[in-house]
């Protein structure tokens, strides 16, 4: 019962992930972009995070922290760059 | 198997709260209310889905690494920079939108009451 639950979560994360990205590809301005790239990336951390449970092993989780780490670093340079004009 | 249905119950509500903030990211009309829906519908999403997994894993190593990521993913950091890079970029907002700039209000105020301060220390007299 709890994996069909999952596996329905997945696929509806899956479903607005894509939608998310039709938000990215049509905004009208950068920080719309900005703002979509940040949703799909706490999409697919849910979406890591459930796999581990479903395919019962946890190696996942450090994949996932690595991967909001490097997302948390790369939003915050694209904004500096946006600011300021540069990052360095 | 008491966890298990308390589970699914955080499962699908922050499953309810990410799909209602990728609905506000699609059809609102400006960044500023884009981030007003997702800075609020996906931290309570992705806190409850993650209880409900904290729940069904039941292992203290695994529960410490998704409270970790749970902190790392809940930023309000972020939500906060784009909001401020967006106002500094003057991002044209929304028709009838009503701006109150508390900000630089402030600032406003605090100027006027040091040039006032420094006025009556010198003996206003003169400098008017």
């Amino acid at each position: 019962m709890i994996n069909t639950v999952l596996y329905i979560i997945v696929v509806g994360q899956i479903i607005f992930s894509l939608l998310a990205i039709l938000r990215a590809y049509s905004g009208p301005t950068v920080l719309d972009r900005v703002v979509a790239m940040n949703v799909i990336t706490t999409n697919v951390v849910i979406i890591l995070l459930i796999f581990a449970f479903i395919d019962n092993s946890y190696y996942y989780i450090d994949v996932a922290f690595v991967f909001v780490l490097g997302s948390f670093i790369g939003t915050l340079c694209i904004l500096k760059l946006l600011r300021e004009g540069h990052i360095i | 198997m008491v966890y298990e249905y308390v589970a699914i119950f955080f499962l699908f509500s922050g499953f309810f709260f990410l799909v209602v903030g990728v609905i506000g990211l699609i059809r609102l009309p400006d960044v500023y209310t884009r981030m007003h829906a997702l800075g609020k519908c996906d931290t309570l999403g992705t806190g409850m889905v993650l209880i409900g997994l904290m729940l069904l894993v039941r292992d203290v190593t695994n529960i410490t690494k998704l409270i970790l990521i749970m902190a790392m993913i809940i930023n309000p950091v972020v939500t906060h920079l784009i909001a401020k890079t967006a106002y500094n970029r003057g991002t044209p907002m929304v028709e009838g939108s009503y701006v109150i700039n508390d900000y630089v209000a402030s600032q406003r105020r605090r100027r006027k009451s040091q040039v006032e301060s420094k006025l009556s220390q010198e003996g206003g007299e003169n400098l008017k």
